[in-house]
């Protein structure tokens, strides 16, 4: 054998073994996680565990003996449920007539800046959302609320504006993307603009939007945090808009820090469970998407023209005053949507920065034990260290898995589907079952107490779906030419990759390094029980615990006593995040542009 | 066909065709350097066989699962002259092309039999293929520069083969540049993007990138087809030029073109080859009904 050929074959060894890595890491947590949950199903029985409405939780309960705590989860099942109804006729009905709103109504110069308004609040932490929850949202309710606010209300109206993003942003791409010749046919047959839009446009349309709505429902389930903030989380039923209430994620975060033997067994059967939903809400989605694009291609391509004005004029014909409705719902929730995320924003900031430029020692302080003041300079160090690791860890697996799949396998091989399925899946994780599934693996084989080391590999798992995903996407959209000419010249499939392929797909994988990044920064729920919560001094290396930034809000707004230091915290964790995503796009369309070569100064003929 | 995938990598073996002249650059000898680093087998180079590109086809069948592209094709290329392929759509001009450097290795269900011999070596036999595609290069349809600078483009063939010393490489560039008649407005602007050229340059950049391995075969499929007539005059002419020292191949729907630049023309109808001969005699007596049908633009 010589050397190029050793080269070839090495290469194509690695790529499939970070592949191999990267499935190994995906099954490992569905296997690991289901296995971990047999002996909770069995001890407390399948039935008692579903559909048992009592959770009175015993740390000292083993398996020898009977029970004496007791561990069922309804109450928890139908207080997510209904959180996720909740958000969903908020959220979603807002996001949907916000989609609409910016589709078809909204000022042609309002449109740009209103949609980036809106995707930039995708990538806000939910601790964020939580903490805007306790500090503005609860003192409002409690001035008529039976209680200090907290409940299903509270919960709604948060999940609802964390969810909003993901629903215009999808509803508004399916708008936009029923052909006009529908609207012009519309307007031909005289309707009116608005009577065209909600009678042809939207149906048209129906089954985007129905996708969007399920994503929405999937983060809407899995969402962690936040909810924790502003559900008050006692083991309970929602009884109407008020009291205190658990949900699954909940439940999890609540309990695992301190959980006993049958306990932490019931606590993984709640993630399983939970997998479960998201699992359910995950094939909802593919049917529906995968209908909304059939759909699309048929109408265009299928149906004759005629038959499309047939339905057309029958859709025409409702006699119905509903468009006129919709119209004013549609400015009316656009505006809303614009409002709501700005105050958000605008809130935060009016109370944090000030703290942060009288407080400076809130940034550069040094820790001292049992002093009065807080410092966050160690989550600072905590979560670039945590940063660092991860996507040193993610980003070369995720990559190399992408290009496996992409360059190596045949694309119809059953192999790959299962692996592209399964990767799939985990993007739709709540991250609280990563969490967990840190917990009882990566803390228990280093050092058996919260290190970053440990949260590091958990949220770099967390964080590959979407790494191979984007980087298949950038893989994909390469000029299909490129390998051709690149292997014309003799050189072999490795350099081809090495040196025409990835260079090409580097603004692809380079932004989705960087969104990665944020979300490493803006996560909480998979660190509080691997990376540690506890807020002290500078880590002193990897095995050491550490609470990151997130972390660290979420530990401060909750004690109450360092609510200004909360604030500011808040500001310096949106405006990290911010500036992630606008450098994310920042640095892609840059790259793009020198890769097209559009910066050379004049073309010449 | 599970078989003839795996063999994409392969084909060290022991015969290694078309090597075995010198590949000059001065003192560069690509195929020596390339073996002294062990890129390619020392037998590779002993050979001592003067290599030529003629190309001989016998009875070639090509399936694309289970449609026959090719059928019985039979063809001897002669060495220094230019061949165009002409027919309608759809007939199997770009696949005989592709058979003649293997791209079509790469498409999974795509089955050839019958014998292939580029220099008296059988192209599907104990070969190295990247081997076969630097000697055998080719030109696409559409331009595809990589998206690096035009220095990178140039050099891309020679570095693939070990070449890594500057000086040298910097003769491979103005070598190159110059037989494509481009180093005069080129020579200015060769570390800049190659994206940034127009489509015309982008075309003939991509032939010197071709060229810069010093192949004694170039396939062209549909060249000029993308390109303003201007571009197309100058490709012509570079085709002609390089035909004093290289065999083409040439894949045109451009009658005219076929006329001004093939010494010899083949005549391609649903995956037979109808008719091949003198260019002069196929346009202006062909002896096949067919052909003259079509040439004359009667169909196609
Ligand atoms: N990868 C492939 N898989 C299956 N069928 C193919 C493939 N490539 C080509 N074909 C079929 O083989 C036949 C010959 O195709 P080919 O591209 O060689 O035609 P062509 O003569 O180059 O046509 P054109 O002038 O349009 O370029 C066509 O019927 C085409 O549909
Ligand atoms: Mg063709």
């Amino acid at each position: 054998m010589n050397y190029a050929k050793g080269k070839e074959k090495a290469g194509k060894i690695a790529f499939m073994a970070m592949a191999i890595v990267c499935i190994v890491a995906v099954v490992a947590i569905f296997v690991f996680l289901t296995v971990r949950s047999i002996p909770a199903f069995r001890k407390i029985g399948f039935f008692e565990f579903l559909f048992g409405d009592n959770w009175a939780s015993d740390r000292y309960d083993v398996y020898k003996d009977p029970l004496s705590g007791s561990y069922g989860i309804f109450t928890m099942i139908v207080g997510t449920l209904a959180a996720t109804v909740g958000a969903l006729l908020l959220g979603g009905v807002t996001g949907y007539f916000t989609a609409v709103f910016l589709a078809f109504f909204c000022p042609k110069r309002l449109k740009k800046p209103l949609s980036a308004v809106i995707n930039l609040l995708a990538g806000i932490p939910s601790v964020v959302y939580g903490f805007f929850g306790i500090v503005f949202l609860l003192p409002i309710l409690s001035t008529f609320a039976p209680n200090n606010g907290t409940g299903l209300l509270a919960t709604s109206v948060i999940l609802g504006i964390m969810i909003l993003p993901t629903v215009v942003s999808l509803s508004k791409t399916s708008l936009e993307a029923v052909p006009l010749a529908y609207y012009e046919g519309a307007t031909a047959l005289g309707a009116t603009h608005t009577k065209a839009v909600f009678s042809v446009m939207v149906p048209a349309a129906r089954s985007g939007i129905a996708a969007s709505l399920i994503l929405g429902i999937g983060r809407a389930l899995g969402e962690t945090m936040a909810v924790v903030m502003v559900a008050g989380n006692a083991p309970t039923y929602p009884t109407g808009l008020f009291g205190s209430f658990r949900v699954l994620t909940a439940n999890i975060v609540m309990e695992m820090g301190y959980a006993g033997e049958v306990q932490e067994d019931a606590l993984i059967a709640t993630g399983v469970v939970l997998l479960l939903f998201v699992l359910l809400v995950n094939l909802a989605f593919q049917a529906i998407s995968g209908k909304a694009v059939e759909k699309i291609t048929r109408k265009t391509a299928g149906k004759g023209r005629r038959n499309v004005l047939k339905e057309m004029r029958e859709n025409l014909s409702y006699p119905l005053h509903l468009p006129e409705v919709g119209k004013g719902l549609a400015w009316a929730c656009g505006i809303f949507s614009a409002v709501a995320l700005l105050s958000i924003l605008g809130f935060l900031f009016w109370k944090g920065v000030p703290t942060l430029i009288q407080k400076p020692s809130l940034l550069f302080g040094k820790y001292e034990f049992g002093s009065e003041d807080v410092t966050i300079l160690p989550s600072i160090v905590s979560t670039l260290m945590v940063v660092a690791l991860s996507l040193l860890i993610a980003v070369p697996v995720g990559c190399m898995t992408a290009i496996f799949l992409n360059e190596y396998t045949r694309n119809d091989s059953v192999f790959v589907k299962i692996v592209r399925t399964a990767i799939d899946i985990l993007a739709g994780v709540p991250s609280i079952v990563y969490g967990l599934f840190g917990m009882i693996t990566f803390v228990r084989i280093f050092t058996g107490a919260s290190n970053l080391f440990a949260g590091s590999l958990t949220v770099s798992i967390m964080l590959l779906p979407t790494i191979v995903r984007s980087t298949e996407e950038s893989l994909k959209s390469v000029q299909a030419g490129l390998r051709e000419g690149s292997l014309a010249l003799g050189a072999g499939k490795l350099r081809t990759i090495l040196c025409v392929v990835l260079p090409s797909a580097l603004p692809g994988i380079l932004s989705a390094m960087i969104l990665s990044m944020g979300r490493v920064i803006s996560e909480s729920a998979p660190f509080l029980y691997t990376a540690g919560s506890v807020l002290s001094g500078m880590p002193k290396g990897y095995f050491d615990s550490g609470a990151t930034l997130a972390v660290a809000l979420y530990r401060l707004s909750g004690e109450g006593w360092y609510m200004q230091e909360a604030y500011a915290t808040a500001v310096i964790l949106i405006v990290i995040v911010l500036a992630l995503n606008f450098l994310a796009e920042g640095i892609s369309s840059a790259l793009e542009k020198r890769i097209k070569g559009e910066n050379n100064g004049k073309k010449t003929r | 066909m599970a078989r003839k995938q795996d063999r994409i990598g392969e084909g060290y073996g022991g015969e290694i065709a078309l090597q075995n002249t010198k590949l000059g650059y001065g003192k560069t000898d690509l195929l020596q350097r390339a073996k002294e680093k062990g890129f390619v087998q020392k037998a590779a180079v002993s050979a001592d066989e003067a290599f030529d590109g003629t190309i001989v086809v016998k009875d070639a069948n090509l399936w694309y699962g289970s449609f026959q592209a090719l059928k019985h094709v039979s063809v001897e290329i002669p060495n220094h002259k230019t061949t165009a392929l002409i027919g309608p759509s759809g007939c199997g001009k770009s696949t005989f092309l592709k058979c003649l450097n293997r791209m079509n290795d790469l498409v999974p269900e795509c089955k050839v039999d019958g014998s292939f011999r580029i220099g008296n070596r059988d192209i599907y036999g104990k070969i190295d293929v990247n081997l076969l595609r630097k000697n055998v290069g080719m030109v696409f349809q559409k331009p595809n520069p990589f998206p690096m600078s035009v220095y990178d483009n140039v050099t891309y063939g020679a570095k693939t083969f070990g070449i890594r010393k500057r000086s040298e490489l910097d003769e491979i560039v103005e070598t190159s540049l110059k037989q494509a008649a481009m180093w005069e407005e080129l020579k200015d602007r060769l570390h800049q993007s190659a994206l940034g050229l127009s489509g015309g340059q982008q075309q003939r950049l991509c032939i010197a990138r071709a060229l810069a391995v010093k192949p004694k075969v170039i396939l062209m499929d549909e060249p000029t087809s993308a390109l303003d007539p201007i571009s197309t005059g100058k490709i012509e002419e570079l085709c002609k030029e390089l035909a004093k020292n290289t065999t083409i191949v040439i894949v045109t729907h451009n009658m005219q073109q076929a006329v001004r630049i093939s010494d010899r023309t083949a005549f391609f109808l649903l995956g037979e080859l109808v008719e091949f001969g003198d260019t002069e005699q196929v346009f202006h007596s062909p002896a096949d009904e067919r052909t003259s049908r079509y040439v004359s633009g009667r169909f196609g």
